[in-house]
C-alpha cells in the first residue's frame, strides 16, 4: 500500500506541473526484501520498501523531469552504510542533499519543495545569506535529525 | 526545504543530510539528540530547534568556525517545535 493516497498524490502532480521547471535525479539506496525480517541493528531495512514507492510516486509525478536510479547495495558498489537514502541533484552532478531513512510526514514536504528548488535553481534565500556562503571554502556538513511528525 | 538543504544550492560547498531519528538510534545517540529538529555541523558541534534563516545561517557558520555567531547557538538551545498538528505539505517554507 502506498504511503500516499490520490488526493496527495494528485496535489504533488499539480505542483510540479506548476514549478518544475528542468530535470533532477532522484537516487535511492536500499536493501530488498529486508523489512520483514529481524536482524541486529544496521543490518536490517523496515522502510526501504515504502522509501521505493514514495519515490516511485514521486518520479511518477512528474515522470518528464525526474529521474530515479535505484541502487541495492546487495548487489551494486555502494559507500552509503543507512538504508534506505534518498539523495537528489542536478542530473550529472554528485548529490549533496540526502535523506537517511523514510522522508515521511514532515520530511515528506521537505523532499518535495527540494525536488522543485533543484528544479528551479531557486533557493529563495536572502542576498546577506548568499554572500555569507560565498566566503566559503571548506566543505561543510549540516546534517539535521528529526522525526516523521 | 530546510534551510540546510536550501543552502546546498547557494554554495557548492555544503552537504545537507536529514536523518530520520527513530530509524537510526545509533546515530541519534552518537550525536547526543535529546529533541528535534538537532542539528550538526561538521559531525561535531550541534544546536536544536528551528530558527529564522538569519540565525540559522549564523549558527552553522559559528559552529564551523566560520564569520558565524557562535553565541547564537547557546541562545536557542532550548527552542523545540511541534509539528504534530500540521499537514505535511502546507509547511515546505518553515524555517529548520
Amino acid at each position: 500500500m502506498s504511503l500516499l493516497n490520490d488526493q496527495v498524490k494528485q496535489q504533488v502532480r499539480e505542483r510540479f506541473s506548476e514549478r518544475l521547471s528542468g530535470p533532477v535525479q532522484l537516487k535511492l539506496y536500499l536493501r530488498p526484501g529486508s523489512g520483514r525480517l529481524i536482524l541486529p541493528s544496521g543490518l536490517g531495512c523496515p522502510t526501504c520498501e515504502e522509501a521505493r514507492e514514495l519515490a516511485q510516486d514521486l518520479q511518477e509525478a512528474a515522470p518528464e523531469l525526474i529521474s530515479l536510479e535505484v541502487i541495492d547495495v546487495t548487489v551494486q558498489d555502494s559507500d552509503v552504510t543507512e538504508l534506505p537514502t534518498l539523495t537528489l541533484a542536478f542530473p550529472g552532478e554528485e548529490p549533496r542533499i540526502r535523506w537517511q531513512g523514510l522522508p515521511a510526514g514532515y520530511e515528506f514536504a521537505t523532499v518535495v519543495d527540494a525536488i522543485e528548488r533543484v528544479s528551479s535553481g531557486e533557493h529563495g534565500l536572502s542576498e546577506a545569506t548568499v554572500g555569507r556562503l560565498a566566503e566559503l571554502t571548506e566543505p561543510l556538513e549540516v546534517m539535521v535529525f528529526a522525526t516523521p511528525t | 526545504m530546510s534551510l540546510a538543504n536550501r543552502m546546498t544550492l547557494a554554495s557548492p560547498q555544503i552537504t545537507a543530510i536529514s536523518v530520520e531519528a527513530t530509524e537510526f538510534p545509533d546515530l541519534a545517540q552518537r550525536f547526543g539528540v535529546q529533541g528535534v529538529p538537532r542539528t550538526v555541523v561538521n559531525r561535531q558541534g550541534a544546536f536544536v530547534g528551528a530558527l529564522p534563516e538569519q540565525q540559522f545561517v549564523s549558527s552553522v557558520l559559528g559552529l564551523a568556525g566560520v564569520n558565524g555567531q557562535p553565541e547564537a547557538v547557546e541562545a536557542e538551545e532550548a527552542r523545540q517545535v511541534d509539528r504534530s498538528n500540521s499537514s505535511p505539505l502546507e509547511e515546505t517554507s518553515q524555517a529548520d
